[in-house]
């Protein structure tokens, strides 16, 4: 009885992908309705999607549903801090794992890597001339595609337009760029700012944020044959960091916390009550919506953005697969939709904003924008640019880890409480025993 | 008659077992088994996203042994479990003596037992954050309090001498003493209710027997109190180090999740979590040291009955 019923759907299925889907969507639906055991029946189309955001409910409300009404969708919300830990066991025990899931940019080369992940090379395929590389990118694991994201995320330096104007005499994005294009000019005008403000004009806030763009630059990844490789970006970037300090070029605040967000709205005052101004913030394309303007609602229009030194990219989702789903079709067929369809991405970056990973509809409606918060620049574009610049193949599941303890040793060393030699052995040493590398 | 009153009994009893079943099987589900299972964890090989391993024998327990963070772990708990304790425990006879003292007869003691209880239901977890924004650098509310009053962190910069916040999460003995601080003000009110009952429970004609025979207020404490609140110590000393080699939250949200600074308040239940899920799931590694740390505290709490145990009555026989 089971045996027939699973055929039964399986052929629903495969007429629900195959035909139109009117016509699937009835046929899944007299299986269902005519059935004592609706719920067996229901099973064979119905998608598990577990996530830890509400934008990937907000895609599938919005825009699945209505264009795939055949397939019902049991979603599930997790906060992004629990998601791995429910998510780990239910994959290695290969039971009770969900069709589809989220994962976000800090632990979704973990699943990739993992061989756990539905391959969705074929789905890749057929798109891979209209997709922004370096999402795939992070997504792929020996040549194959595990992981897909609807989105890009390549991140920025935003400036503040009224500091620009004052100590570097323009405010145009292409000339600030010129004051910022590499390390040395970076440094060279971070003195200029100190010089020309009367010691007031900080570049960042925090040492800590540059370090995506010092990641971007690295050559090699952090882990190579199972070993850990110290790029040299990065002892330049404790170097760099340790100089910013030490000069007073950094406003000493850390990223999340009250300073950092004190800069933004320019209130960041140093011990004898002198304001700190705050040139510069390294954010990504959702840094904008959701830091700067949440945080910093008085000073729409006095930002601009520009590339900066170095190309890097933070953050993201992607949309995988578990391997062993029983509905492989419709778990490809709901990742390509929601992450490549032409109709369904072009109104959804329409409506949100949102910088996608369809090249086309980005080239059709990047010159649309102009962003009142940046003083109408048209940051889509900018971001576009950027976004084909970036280095996907540079991430690995171990990273997170291993950066947290490199932070570690960056502050040690740039605090003074370290030398740079005895920062970087401890730092290996800690990432030997935690991590076996 | 008998023989069927007894059978009667005997039937009876057997509901016994069923009224104790969904204690035996919610423990041996949710305590003996994960406890079991972990002890046998400590032997395997289980790593990431797996479910199959390799049996390893004593391999991660040798690993543990040589691993000097684990011991400096363990030193970090001591220290900071230390640094809590003796204040606590100090504090809460302090406050439990005066508060049960007849002749003091305080008016408020009911209110100022709820208050001084109070942190103790505060979720951990929001405790950490908040005490970390409280100390936040280069701006936050303490360092803005130290500055109105004209205290600067000295530093030396380019041959300059600039007076800056204090940046406490990068200083060792701060942040081990706030950690210390959060576990004394949240666990000090719960030593004191803990103390009183204590004090209560000692027999007030021995006191009205002293105040007969002339004893002073501080004559009755030392020689009645304290010596009678001996065995409700002895067990405050074990439940609290039992808690004290479990700290997690506090040391775990108050800096980077991974004990910083320089790993100072790393405990061992913070290192464990970082094993077990940060990096790369090394879950038979994460056993061995839960299991290290329940030997360790099995041994000292032992040590602890042992040598601290009031044997004046065993002399006596």
């Amino acid at each position: 009885m089971t045996k027939r019923f699973m055929v039964m759907a399986g052929l629903a299925l495969v007429l629900a992908s195959g035909c139109s889907k009117s016509g699937g969507g009835a046929s899944s639906g007299t299986s269902a309705g005519g059935s004592t055991q609706g719920v067996q029946s229901g099973a064979a189309n119905r998608l598990v999607v577990w996530s830890f955001t509400d934008e990937l409910n907000g895609l599938i409300n919005d825009y699945y549903k209505g264009s795939h009404p055949d397939v019902t969708i049991e979603y599930s919300m997790t906060p992004t801090e629990q998601f791995p830990n429910k998510l780990d066991p239910v994959l290695s025990a290969g039971q009770g794992a969900p069709d589809v899931f989220a994962l976000e940019d800090s632990f979704v080369r973990k699943y990739v890597e993992s061989g756990l992940l539905l391959d969705l090379t074929d789905v890749y395929e057929s798109v891979k001339d209209k997709m922004i590389a370096y999402p795939v990118e992070v997504g792929s694991y020996n040549g194959k595609v595990y992981g897909m994201s609807w989105q890009a995320t390549p991140g920025g330096m935003f400036y503040r337009r009224s500091l620009a104007k004052a100590y570097l005499g323009t405010d145009e994005p292409a000339e600030v760029q010129a004051y910022f294009s590499d390390i040395q000019k970076f440094l060279e005008t971070t003195a200029l700012l100190k010089e020309r403000s009367g010691g007031a004009c900080v570049v960042v806030s925090a040492v800590g944020d540059l370090i995506r763009p010092f990641l971007g630059a690295r050559t090699q990844p952090w882990v190579v044959d199972n070993q850990l490789v110290v790029d040299p970006a990065m002892i330049e970037y404790m170097e760099f960091s340790k100089l910013l300090h030490d000069r007073g070029y950094e406003g000493r605040a850390t990223a999340w916390q009250e300073g950092w967000f004190a800069g933004m709205r320019g209130e960041l005052k140093d011990e004898a009550g002198n304001p700190v101004e705050v040139f510069s913030y390294f954010l990504p394309t959702w840094g904008l919506h959701y830091v700067l303007k949440n945080n910093a609602p008085a000073t729409s229009g006095d930002w601009a953005m520009i590339p900066g030194p170095g190309s890097y990219r933070w953050g993201g989702t992607w949309i995988a697969a578990w391997k062993n789903t029983k509905n492989p079709q419709a778990a490809k067929e709901m990742i390509r939709y929601l992450t490549t369809d032409d109709a369904m991405i072009e109104d959804y970056a329409k409506k949100s904003g949102d910088l996608v990973g369809n090249l086309s509809v980005v080239e059709k409606i990047k010159d649309s924008f102009s962003e009142p918060f940046l003083g109408g620049q048209n940051h889509y574009a900018q971001f576009a640019e950027m976004a084909k610049t970036v280095n996907g193949k540079m991430t690995q599941g171990t990273d997170q880890a291993i950066e947290a303890l490199f932070n570690e040793s960056l502050y040690a060393y740039v605090n003074g409480e370290k030398s740079l030699d005895q920062a970087i052995a401890d730092f290996k040493d800690q990432v030997n025993a935690q991590l076996g590398l | 008659m008998k023989t069927h009153a007894w059978g009667n009994e005997s039937r009876l009893q057997r509901w016994g077992y069923f009224f104790v079943l969904p204690f035996i099987l919610v423990y041996s589900l949710f305590n003996l088994y994960p406890t079991v299972y972990t002890l046998f964890l400590s032997f395997t090989d289980l790593k990431g996203l797996r479910s199959d391993f390799a049996m390893v024998g004593g391999a991660n327990f040798l690993r543990l042994l040589k691993d000097k963070y684990f011991w400096g772990a363990l030193g970090n708990t001591f220290i900071m479990w230390g640094w809590n304790f003796i204040p606590q425990i100090g504090m809460a006879l302090l406050l439990s003596i005066w508060l049960s003292d007849i002749r003091l007869n305080l008016k408020v003691k009911g209110p100022f037992r709820a208050i001084i209880y109070m942190p103790n239901l505060l979720t951990t977890a929001s405790v950490a954050m908040l005490f970390r924004s409280l100390f936040a650098y280069p701006v936050g509310p303490v360092n803005q309090f130290l500055q109105s009053l004209g205290m600067y962190n000295e530093v030396l910069r380019e041959g300059q001498v600039i007076q800056e916040a204090f940046n406490f999460f990068r200083s060792v003995p701060m942040s081990r003493g706030i950690v210390a601080f959060i576990q004394w003000w949240m666990w000090y009110g719960h030593t004191v209710i803990l103390l009183m009952a204590g004090i209560t429970s000692i027999s007030s004609s021995l006191y009205e027997a002293a105040v007969v025979d002339g004893a002073s207020g501080s004559q009755t404490t030392w020689y009645i109190t304290l010596p009678l609140l001996r065995p409700i110590m002895l067990y405050i000393l074990v439940t609290s180090m039992i808690g004290g080699m479990q700290m997690l939250e506090v040391p775990f949200l108050l800096t980077d999740m991974r004990g910083a600074p320089d790993f100072s308040i790393r405990t061992t239940t913070v290192y464990l979590y970082n094993m077990a899920f940060q990096g790369v799931n090394d879950y038979a590694y994460a056993s061995t040291i839960s299991i290290g740390v329940f030997i360790i505290t099995l041994v000292l709490a032992l040590f602890i009955f042992f040598f601290l145990q009031d044997r004046s009555d065993m002399n006596k026989r």
